[in-house]
């Protein structure tokens, strides 16, 4: 995620590079590498050593294709829930006042603090077939929660809540109200105002906090391992797939299936970090 | 300026070059980190790296080793233990955690550590050949068993939720899959005919369809059948009695036919060499053969290895009729790639059993 710069604090082209500059930079640049970049291309390389081919076979196999593509949809779901209900945290706990709120403003950050595994083994105390919500939905309503796709879904939601609160937050509490109050001024409708004014300045927070929150999800292990059910075909996501091709020795399956995941988040953050690029210009 | 920029770029390419040539060794960090010393006199340090089912069962049998072999020698042993799934615990020792001793779950984890070289010798020369503990695969059931689970056939009925783990996550689940197919080719299982691979391939898609929870390991698997998930767990019978000792009310179920679960037990050649821990670590696992040791494992729901303790254990551990090994399906070697390789008996099975999805 790139914050917006302002140039007149950037140093320009022009000017003589320091040497504490260049150090401090070589510095980063080696931590970089060393933390990040090398065990990526590791797996890449891993991934790829018996070549494209191998790759693709590998990424196609019934199994790891119906946990990618798993992987995906209940993803693409979380977001979407996301999206609407994270903005709808963010609008009221900046503009409104109630109790509680400096609460709830805190606990909004807790499950980026919260081992996902505890997650996990939360929902099914919650949602479990044998707790009285989850048998009630699944013996009235025939809707199976934890061990089925719903239960990923939850899961995701509950670890990448913070991410479009915490995006939009920040950006909604420095939107000028003028505007705002001079569109009531002249009669416009609380809906009107909020979608012609309030909107279009948080939009682009929204969309990097929901592609975030989406990043985060396809890779989430600790707690869907729990509430998913694993069953191959069915109820398995790709990081658990990745777990059990490593338990069986096909370091090439996983490493594979890890690139899949990993493209797919990188390809987020990029398109997160253009839409910074182009909304400051 | 460039040739600044150039530079800096340069020489962080060196230092990356560097370090991912020094980092080919490939060292993976475990649960315990260990700097050992040659033993010394008085007192000798032993790392054991087992997997976790035992490890109630090894804290009794650690203080009665360490008694046994101060007097013996006068010298003082000292255990690190490391507790894991086995597959990753086989795998730790490989990359580089210097365990003396390995206890594991089945032999395959073993013979993984002697293809890296790290185990040398024969290990199956002991009289137990290798191995230090049994026990059979069998069924957790509901208190009472109200839905009347006596054997295999009884799992493929329609409306029943079955837990077992994923024998891809879990090694030690391959043992709960291959006592099905065991029992199943065997001619064992009511309306399934013997050596009839299409026959026990549509039961074995009929039972998969009842799995509602696959769990990542044993372990997961049992715990969630406490916590009230699913009507049957295909778990191990040590599992079951140490749950039921620890309070649970589930029910022991054992299938007339069922797989000879067996552990094995190894002193790693290189590491104990390396640490000068030979004598102590052979002399560890020779204790573990002993009918004192055995009869620690039969309290902890494990069936001894030893004739003696196991006839004195045999009204808590009942003879099972048709009892197989691992050596009907031709070993290790050949029952995990037929059954659980990417084109296995099971994985197709697997397949079979979700196409269509009926959920």
């Amino acid at each position: 995620m790139s914050q917006a710069v302002n140039p007149a604090l950037s140093i320009t082209k022009k000017e003589k590079r320091s040497p504490s500059e260049l150090g401090l930079r070589s510095i980063t640049f080696i931590y970089f590498a060393v933390m990040i970049l090398i065990p990526l291309v590791v797996i890449f390389q891993d991934g790829f050593r018996e070549g494209w081919q191998e790759f693709w076979r590998q990424i196609n196999l019934p199994i790891a294709a119906h946990a990618i593509q798993l992987t995906l949809w209940t993803s693409a779901l979380m977001t979407l829930v996301n999206g609407v209900m994270g903005l709808a945290t963010a609008y009221v706990l900046v503009r409104y006042e109630f109790p509680g709120k400096r609460l709830i403003n805190a606990i909004v950050d807790l499950p980026l603090a919260i081992p996902t595994l505890v997650t996990g083994v939360m929902l099914v105390i919650l949602y479990g077939p044998q707790r009285a919500l989850g048998a009630f939905l699944k013996e009235e309503l025939g809707f199976r929660v934890i061990f089925a796709p719903p239960g990923i879904v939850l899961a995701l939601l509950f670890i990448t809540l913070p991410f479009v609160v915490r995006t939009i937050q920040p950006v909604l509490m420095d939107v000028d109200r003028a505007q705002e109050n001079a569109a009531a001024t002249l009669g416009a409708s609380n809906w009107v105002i909020f979608w012609r004014i309030v909107f279009p300045s948080i939009l682009l927070p929204l969309l990097n906090g929901v592609l975030l929150s989406f990043a985060r999800a396809v890779g989430e292990f600790g707690s869907v391992v729990i509430v998913a059910g694993n069953i191959p075909m069915v109820s398995q996501v790709a990081a658990v797939y990745v777990l059990g091709e490593v338990e069986s020795e096909n370091r090439l399956g996983a490493s594979a299936v890890s690139i899949v995941l990993m493209t797919i988040a990188f390809g987020m953050l990029s398109i997160s970090d253009w839409l910074y690029k182009r909304w400051e210009r | 300026m460039f040739s600044k920029l150039r530079k800096t770029f340069l020489f962080s390419l060196l230092v990356i070059a560097l370090i991912t040539t020094g980092c080919s060794a490939n060292v993976t960090a475990t649960e315990v980190s260990s700097t050992e010393a040659p033993a010394t006199g008085g007192e000798v340090k032993l790392t054991l790296a087992a997997y976790t089912t035992p490890r109630e069962a090894y804290g009794e049998v650690i203080p009665a080793f360490q008694a046994y072999w101060k007097e013996k020698t006068g010298q003082t042993v000292t255990f690190e233990e490391s507790y894991l799934g086995s597959g990753a615990q086989s795998r730790a020792v490989v990359d580089g955690f210097e365990a003396d001793v390995v206890a594991l779950s089945l032999e395959a984890d073993i013979t993984r550590i002697e293809k890296a070289g790290l185990i040398t010798h024969d290990w199956k020369s002991t009289a137990s050949k290798g191995m230090v503990s049994n026990s059979v695969v069998a069924f957790a059931v509901r208190k009472g068993n109200p839905l009347g689970i006596k054997d295999w056939a009884d799992l493929a009925k329609p409306d029943l939720e079955i837990l077992t783990p994923n024998p891809r996550t879990s090694g030690g689940a391959q043992w709960n899959i291959l006592a099905l197919y065991g029992s199943l080719l065997q001619g064992k299982v009511a309306g399934v005919p013997a050596d009839d691979p299409e026959a026990a391939h549509a039961f074995v898609v009929n039972l998969l369809k009842n799995v509602t929870v696959m769990d990542k390991g044993a372990r997961e698997s049992i715990t969630n059948f406490e916590q009230g998930v699913g009507d049957v767990a295909i778990t191990y019978e040590n599992e079951v009695l140490v749950g039921q000792q620890a309070g649970q009310d589930y029910e022991l179920v054992i299938p007339s036919s069922t797989i000879l679960i067996q552990n094995p037990v190894a002193v790693v050649d290189t590491y104990a060499d390396k640490h000068g821990t030979r004598e102590v670590a052979e002399a560890f696992v020779n204790f573990l053969l002993t009918p004192e040791a055995q009869e620690i494992f039969a309290h902890h729901g494990l069936r001894s290895i030893d004739d003696g303790v196991a006839e004195e254990t045999a009204d808590q551990y009942p003879a099972v009729p048709g009892l197989f090994t691992i050596d009907y399906f031709g070993g290790w070697s050949k029952a995990t790639p037929d059954y659980f390789g990417e084109e296995g008996i099971f994985i197709q099975a697997m397949l079979e059993a979700q196409v269509p999805t009926t959920e």
